[in-house]
């Protein structure tokens, strides 16, 4: 029996379909709107047919859906994620900004609060092998500094953590054990 | 689960399906349903459902698609809709038909082999001790 789709149905139709984009988001941009697409356009298919609540449970769960639309595109077991990468890469340096940054403040509060320091410059020596020296300028009780920019360590680091969190060695191309994908054929595994 | 073939049509009636003997042969089913007719995903879903698999699921379907479309062995193009967006149709490439050629043959292989092995008669089973 035909259903009519409401608007609250494509509500909830929009609702997974809107899931399983976000977990697709180390599939080329091209294919994970294709697969976006092809999912509403069935999913509203099916809705009609046999109601949206049905359509969406024989749909199953978007992150079992993205599982096996991630399968199916990069193949089966552990693969890299350019978004575990990205989302390191941009994230620590945030945070290691702000810890620098504290500590450079630490310094020239330190400077300042007792005012019995004389004008003057003073360097420190920075976060041993992350950041370079700051030097302090007091004048009349004010400070400034300069420097403390991020040591060639700092940026090895930057590259190794997300190069590790998104297990980015997995992107390059098998130069062994090279299987090529198993036919129509192959997979009648009885 | 009874397969049987009737020229070039392929009758599938099954009661309840063993997930795994299905995830086996869905790729050559989604081929051969393709082969008979361009498809799209949820029109392959209720088709599958009327040859008696009516466990199968679209969150298994569609992703099978996709498989066999990067595999090359399927083309698809963008049918528009009166009832809703444009629907992707699939049908098979020439290396399609060359896998659903091969995969008949494995299919006829490995059920005459499982066949031959399940028509021999069986014996009671010998008696602990004995």
């Amino acid at each position: 029996m035909p259903h009519t789709v409401t608007r609250l149905d494509r509500l909830r139709i929009e609702r997974l379909v809107w899931s399983l984009d976000q977990r697709l988001y180390d599939l080329p941009s091209r294919t994970r709107i294709a697969h976006r697409r092809e999912v509403r356009a069935n999913l509203l298919a099916a809705a009609a047919e046999v109601g949206t609540a049905e359509a969406l449970r024989r749909l199953g769960g978007p992150r079992e859906l993205a599982g096996q639309y991630l399968d199916a595109e990069l193949g089966e077991g552990a693969r890299h994620s350019w978004l575990a990468a990205a989302l390191f890469a941009l994230t620590t340096p945030l945070v290691l900004n702000f810890f620098l940054s504290e500590a450079a403040n630490a310094y020239q509060q330190a400077l300042t609060a007792t005012a019995t320091h004389p004008d003057g410059s003073y360097t420190w020596g920075g976060v041993t092998w992350l950041q370079s020296p700051l030097t302090f300028v007091l004048h009349e009780g004010q400070a400034t500094h300069v420097g403390g920019a991020w040591t060639p360590l700092t940026y090895l680091i930057l590259l190794g953590g997300a190069v590790a969190c998104g297990r980015l060695w997995r992107a390059l191309p098998r130069r062994r054990n090279h299987r090529p994908a198993p036919s129509a054929t192959d997979s009648l595994a009885l | 689960m009874t397969l049987s073939s009737t020229g070039d049509s392929l009758v599938l009636v099954t009661s309840s399906h063993d997930p795994q003997l299905l995830k086996g042969v869905l790729s050559l089913l989604l081929l051969h349903l393709l082969a008979e007719q361009e498809s799209y995903g949820y029109e392959v879903v209720q088709r599958l459902q009327g040859a008696g698999f009516t466990d199968v699921l679209e969150g298994t379907v569609y992703p099978a698609l996709a498989r066999l479309e990067r595999e090359g062995r399927l083309a698809s193009r963008l049918v528009a809709s009166s009832s809703g967006p444009a629907r992707k149709y699939y049908r098979l490439t020439d290396a399609g038909q060359q896998a659903l050629a091969a995969g008949r043959a494995g299919w006829a292989r490995h059920a005459a082999g499982v066949d031959a092995i399940l028509s021999r008669p069986t014996t009671a089973a010998p008696q602990k001790g004995s």
